[in-house]
């Protein structure tokens, strides 16, 4: 499971999230083209932009990106704008960075993908 | 050993710090978006970024002082990561980084003061003082803060083993964080942190945690490996330095840990 922030929540303002088909084209000499699925359903990517963290939550992270080896590991992640629990997704990247530019106050940015399973 | 000076202070770093991890994934991935993946553990490196502002002479002449002993970054040294607990398996006492001694029980998974189930309850059924502790490859002579959260209905102290010093500290049947800090005397290439109960003492552990600091800073779990690298480097071959005035120095350097160099 994505660690949650003392607060109970995973994300914080601005939240992102990218909703990405698939779509192979084909353009004919006409003009005209023809348009197929080249995977078979949407994939998720949430961007998780946290600031003002205390380093209990960042050491959270930070285990958990440990935990996963980058983005080698799979986990599961609740969509918090409705609920949704996507069952196989990932860290995007293989890199997590934070900075503590005082007490109390950690930012960093972590980016989960939803796997094709 | 060479290792990372601490400031006068008793701190390693400064704020702001920034830490990145990095891992190396394999991927594998089909036109559709299936992935196969393998992990390279071997290949992760720590890195961080410290600035220094207000630097005194002495602390200045020490880091120039690492800096040149190292030759920039051809050899490795010990580096206390700033922003981490240096101890491994901070909440799995029962795993082989601890040693107990023979007859301290161990009971894991109980209720923590943090909400979840990382305590654990030791006893001594003993009549001797028994001890848990874990040792790390770190200097002796630096300054360090061990803190953990303890409670107990039966027993009203217990001992916070840092080293060569013991400190007896109340408990009590609330949850509190105890601490020890100051700096030992002597020299050596490790130092151990834990507990000591006397004998017939029971009480509940959390959130085992030692840093190269004076105070105790939040807890911070770790799993197995804790915030001490052996084998970190400066990533650059330069150290700039600004002189302000008298005695005011700043820097900013990048330490990084790789542990397949």
């Amino acid at each position: 499971m994505f660690p949650t922030l003392k607060t109970g929540a995973v994300m914080q303002y601005p939240a992102k999230r990218t909703l990405q088909f698939n779509t192979g084209i084909i353009r004919f000499l006409d003009g005209t083209e023809q348009r197929y699925r080249d995977s078979p359903s949407v994939l998720h990517t949430w961007t998780i932009q946290l600031d003002l963290l205390d380093e209990e939550e960042l050491a959270a992270l930070d285990q958990f990106f440990v935990t996963n080896q980058g983005k080698f590991g799979s986990f599961s992640f609740t969509d918090p704008w409705d609920g949704t629990v996507y069952p196989d997704c990932s860290l995007s990247a293989d890199s997590f960075s934070f900075q503590l530019q005082e007490e109390m106050r950690g930012r960093t940015t972590l980016t989960v993908r939803e796997n094709r399973t | 050993m060479i290792w990372f000076p601490q400031l006068s202070s008793g701190a390693t770093g400064q704020f702001p710090i920034q830490r990145t991890r990095l891992a190396r994934t394999v991927v594998n991935q089909s036109a559709e978006d299936y992935e196969v993946k393998l992990a390279d553990p071997g290949a992760a490196i720590t890195e961080w970024h410290l600035s220094f502002q207000e630097l005194s002479d002495q602390e200045l002449a020490a880091l120039e002082a690492l800096f040149q002993a190292v030759e920039g970054s051809l050899t490795p040294f010990t580096f206390l990561d700033p922003a981490d607990n240096l101890l491994a398996w901070s909440e799995a006492q029962n795993q082989a980084a601890w040693q107990a001694d023979p007859l301290l029980t161990l009971t894991g998974g109980l209720a923590d003061p943090l909400g979840g189930t990382g305590a654990y309850q030791v006893s001594n059924p003993t009549s001797a003082t028994l001890t848990l502790q874990q040792s790390i490859s770190a200097p002796l002579s630096l300054d360090y803060c061990l803190s953990l959260y303890a409670c107990s209905s039966q027993s009203t102290r217990v001992w916070l083993v840092r080293g060569s010093q013991s400190d007896a500290r109340t408990i009590s049947p609330q949850w509190t964080r105890l601490t020890s800090a100051g700096t030992l005397t002597g020299s050596g290439d490790t130092i151990s942190f834990g507990i000591a109960l006397d004998p017939g003492t029971t009480l509940d552990i959390f959130g085992m945690q030692a840093e190269a600091q004076t105070t105790a800073s939040p807890y911070k779990k770790t799993a197995e490996t804790g915030g001490v690298y052996s084998n970190a480097r400066f990533r650059d071959d330069t150290l700039t330095i600004t002189t302000v005035g008298p005695g005011r120095h700043s820097c900013e350097l990048d330490v990084i840990n790789v542990e397949h160099l």
